[in-house]
């Protein structure tokens, strides 16, 4: 896909090749112009030539190393790849110095006729000789920017910010010292302050050889590659165009490039001089480090390999869905790691009683052969004791493994996975030698095992998470159903206003309230408190709301309706639960409140004149005897409204909402709430109940299901229905 | 974290139980524990000291219900007797006097059981 940043750095490539064409160019027109005069240019011309080539070739440089950068191959190609181009460039270098060649000199005749230029000047005497010098330092100078480039992408391997500065200090270095030769004469020797910057160049050149990260993630194979390529690039180097101008082979291949180059440009000559000398120090450096890691390859193999079962195990901890995969990633990892030849997982489960453990997976040995010669328990017993691992040296000899030599069991090692310091499983490695394990396989052995503790409790957790939240789901849809149970307004009866709410500790609770119009001025009413919370005091609450709005029907008379909700209920009560419940009647024309009691907390009166009494009549709770006793336990309270009568049903949360200090809130706190509030109306009379237990109990939560009704008697002559319908459940 | 407990005396052939602290939903599982070990060791006269009882739930209160039939059953009995005077609120307001024999103290249920014994 091509994208602004792309084309711009395409065009940037353009532009730097393009600056690296116009040098060439301006070179080639430089040496021309010396040519043509017959002797050097101005010093002027000199200065410009030079500073053209820097910047051409540092255009040339910038495009390699990011061509380097985008491009990183493995040690091994990367030194095959050079060594092509420095055959590649020895070829172009023997075949432009065979062309052109001045015919054979005559005896007597000077040997410069046979360069073609002045030794003395560097003004070339046939044009053939530009031509030549040009081509020749074109050769070497890009061949030196590659070589330099490549070997860059090696030296900088785990780069590390010092390693960064080490290779910039050299390249500086080696900058710097050709520089400095920029007016000397082909040809002449360095004098001291550029010797002192070439040995300092130099120093560099070796620091920066010894950066051979890369060779310690290698195979042994890849190994073996490498120093075959790095071989072949060094003789490259060395016997082509390298910096042994002067050796018997390079004077063979090349006889005289080496002038050539110097003539066309010395410090071109000395840079490109110095990064085969760099190749060469790197080369070397890296066959022999590369004959010294050979033997310990296999170790670093073991280490990469704990690493990538390491990883993999790490990786499963994220992907817990499927046990069976994890168990087998768990089992594989000391294989897979190099430190065992078979290993296997058992693990205890959670969920029986029984801390028994299970082999669930093994790996490289038959799970069922294990099985039988393996007293799984008596090893397990011991990890949990130590939990630590153990190492049996010599397995066979143990009494706990039945195995013969054929099953591979040499050397066992034992490893728990803890979590929170509780064992829930066990790791076994086994190798098919005695003494096989070294300490640091053993801990290897040990960190998998946590690891894979962490990950199988992990997929426990989140299976229990996941469990959690489909009850979750279950109960708030539960909650819902059980809101739907509450009625959602209370019949209208003139002069009567009611205010009613329900607070369940948990999502579902047993309080149960509820209104049913038995005729035009008369209204039931219920209020019930199924013992026990949460769900099964929830399915008895809802079938207490069938039997109320039954048997409500039925009867007008307190005592029937409960004798009948007790018949009817009774069977289907476990032994131990029980339901109190108060009835009552409201009957506005006759302005009467007629009520019983079954077990239930009792209904609360307040008067006008802020008379306040409980009706404590008889009654034992629903579910609590089968036979007559129960009807025979019943007795009716019957109030005579008079207006401005305040009556409050509750259940037992109310009056046992307790405080910090385990106090109770009571019976006559809330008694003298209402009292305090009975000219309100009862909406705002429910509030303050409300309020005042809050304030009371403060930062705690209700830890009981809490139902609170109160009436308000207005009398038959008050204007209009006074009725509040506010009723729910929250 | 538990504020119950169950103690475990005898008084001749009675087996008695003193509970301390809060009997509710939580700690109700302790005394079911307890009074199903005396129906293991076959002793069926059970006195339930609620002197140090400080509350009951509706939860605790079932706890009772689930055994007395089968003590009644097998001869035997669950007397409750020196409970707190709030406690007993909650046992009367329930009904519990017509279904249990609550008595003052300690030594009013062991003299009915050797009573009956007799």
């Amino acid at each position: 896909m091509i994208t602004l940043p792309t084309i711009r750095a395409k065009a940037r490539t353009v532009l730097l090749g393009l600056a690296f064409g116009v040098s060439v160019v301006v070179a080639f027109g430089y040496h021309l112009l010396a040519w043509s005069a017959g002797k050097p240019p101005d010093d002027l011309f000199g200065v410009f030539f030079h500073l053209v080539l820097l910047v051409g070739y540092t255009s040339l440089w910038v495009i390699a190393v990011e061509h380097g950068e985008r491009n990183r191959h493995a040690a091994a190609r990367t030194f095959w790849g050079l060594a092509v181009f420095a055959v590649g460039a020895i070829v172009a270098t023997v075949l432009l110095l065979l062309v052109a060649r001045p015919t054979e000199a005559p005896e007597g005749i000077d040997p410069t006729l046979l360069l073609g230029f002045d030794l003395e000047s560097g003004v070339p005497i046939v044009m053939a000789s530009v031509f030549k010098m040009n081509s020749l330092a074109l050769v070497k100078g890009m061949f030196a920017i590659l070589l330099l480039s490549r070997l860059r992408t090696l030296v900088l391997v785990k780069r590390t910010r010092l390693s960064q500065r080490n290779w910039n200090l050299m390249l500086g270095l080696m900058g710097a010292s050709s520089l400095a030769t920029a007016f000397t004469p082909a040809g002449t020797d360095l004098n001291e302050w550029q010797t002192i910057v070439m040995i300092a160049a130099f120093v560099m050149m070796v620091v920066n050889s010894f950066r051979l990260s890369w060779i310690v993630s290698l195979s042994f194979r890849q190994k073996m590659m490498a120093a075959g390529m790095s071989l072949l690039l060094l003789i490259a180097l060395s016997a082509g165009i390298g910096v042994a101008e002067d050796t018997l082979i390079a004077r063979s291949v090349s006889p005289g490039v080496q002038a050539y180059i110097e003539h066309f440009s010395y410090p071109l000559s000395m840079f490109s001089g110095q990064a085969v000398m760099f190749g060469i120090l790197y080369c070397a450096t890296t066959i022999l480090s590369l004959l010294f890691h050979l033997p310990t390859t296999s170790d670093f193999q073991q280490r990469a390999g704990e690493r990538a079962a390491m990883h993999s195990l790490a990786h499963q901890v994220g992907d817990v869905f499927v046990a069976a995969r994890l168990h087998e990633a768990i089992s594989r990892s000391p294989v897979d790691a190099g430190c065992a030849h078979a290993a296997w997982l058992a693990l205890s489960d959670p969920g029986a009683a029984s801390l028994r453990p299970r082999i669930v997976e093994a790996v490289n040995i038959d799970r069922l052969r294990i099985e039988e010669i393996l007293d799984l328990e008596a090893l397990y017993d011991e990890l949990q004791d130590k939990k630590k691992p153990f190492v049996l040296e010599q397995a066979l000899a143990d009494r706990r493994i039945r195995a013969l030599p054929a099953d591979g069991i040499g050397s066992l090692v034992a490893a728990p996975l803890l979590a929170r310091d509780r064992v829930i499983g066990a790791l076994f490695a086994t190798k098919n030698v005695a003494m096989g394990f070294e300490r640091d396989e053993v801990e290897t052995i040990a960190l998998l095992a946590a690891q894979a503790a962490l990950a199988i409790e992990n997929s426990r957790l989140f299976e229990q998470q996941v469990e959690r939240e489909r009850l979750a789901r279950e109960l708030s849809i539960a909650r819902e159903v059980q809101r739907r149970l509450l009625p959602q307004s209370a019949p209208q009866l003139h002069g009567l206003a009611v205010a009613a709410s329900s607070v369940s500790a948990q999502e579902v609770g047993g309080d149960y309230y509820d209104f049913v119009r038995l005729d035009e001025d008369r209204m039931g009413l219920i209020v019930a408190d199924v013992s026990g919370k949460g769900t099964s005091a929830a399915f008895y609450m809802a079938e207490m709301q069938g039997i109320f709005q039954s048997a409500s029907r039925l009867t007008t008379s307190p005592i029937d309706f409960l004798s009948h909700a007790n018949v009817a209920i009774a069977d289907s009560l476990e032994r131990n639960v029980f339901i109190t419940c108060v009835y009552g009647v409201i009957d506005v024309r006759n302005e009467t409140f007629v009520l019983a009691r079954a077990g239930h907390c009792p209904a609360a009166t307040v008067h006008l004149t802020g008379g306040a009494s409980y009706l404590r009549s008889g009654g034992m709770g629903l579910g609590l005897d089968r036979t007559d006793l129960f009807r025979k336990s019943l007795s009716e309270s019957v109030v005579r409204l008079q207006p401005g009568d305040v009556i409050a049903l509750y259940t037992d949360g109310v009056v046992e909402s307790r405080n910090g200090t385990q106090e109770e809130f009571g019976y006559d706190r809330l008694l003298s709430v209402l009292a305090e509030n009975r000219h309100e109306d009862a909406f705002e009379i429910h509030d303050a109940v409300i309020r005042a237990l809050a304030s009371f109990i403060g930062d705690k939560e209700y830890d009981d299901d809490m139902t609170l009704l109160i009436l308000k008697w207005h009398g038959i002559g008050a204007s209009g229905p006074m009725i509040s319908t506010r009723v729910g459940i929250s | 974290m538990s504020n119950f407990s169950v103690g475990f005396r005898s008084s001749g052939t009675v087996q008695i139980l003193d509970l301390r602290g809060e009997l509710d939903a939580h700690t109700a599982a302790e005394l079911e524990a307890a009074i199903q070990k005396c129906q293991r060791d076959q002793t069926y006269r059970l006195l339930v000291n609620g002197s140090n009882l400080a509350y009951i739930s509706s939860a605790g209160l079932g706890v009772f219900m689930a055994f007395i039939e089968d003590f009644r059953d097998r001869g035997g009995d669950i007397k409750i007797a020196a409970l707190q005077p709030k406690v007993f609120n909650v046992f009367d307001l329930l009904g519990f006097p017509m279904l249990f024999d609550i008595v003052p103290t300690e030594g009013d249920a062991i003299m009915k059981f050797e009573t009956i014994a007799r």
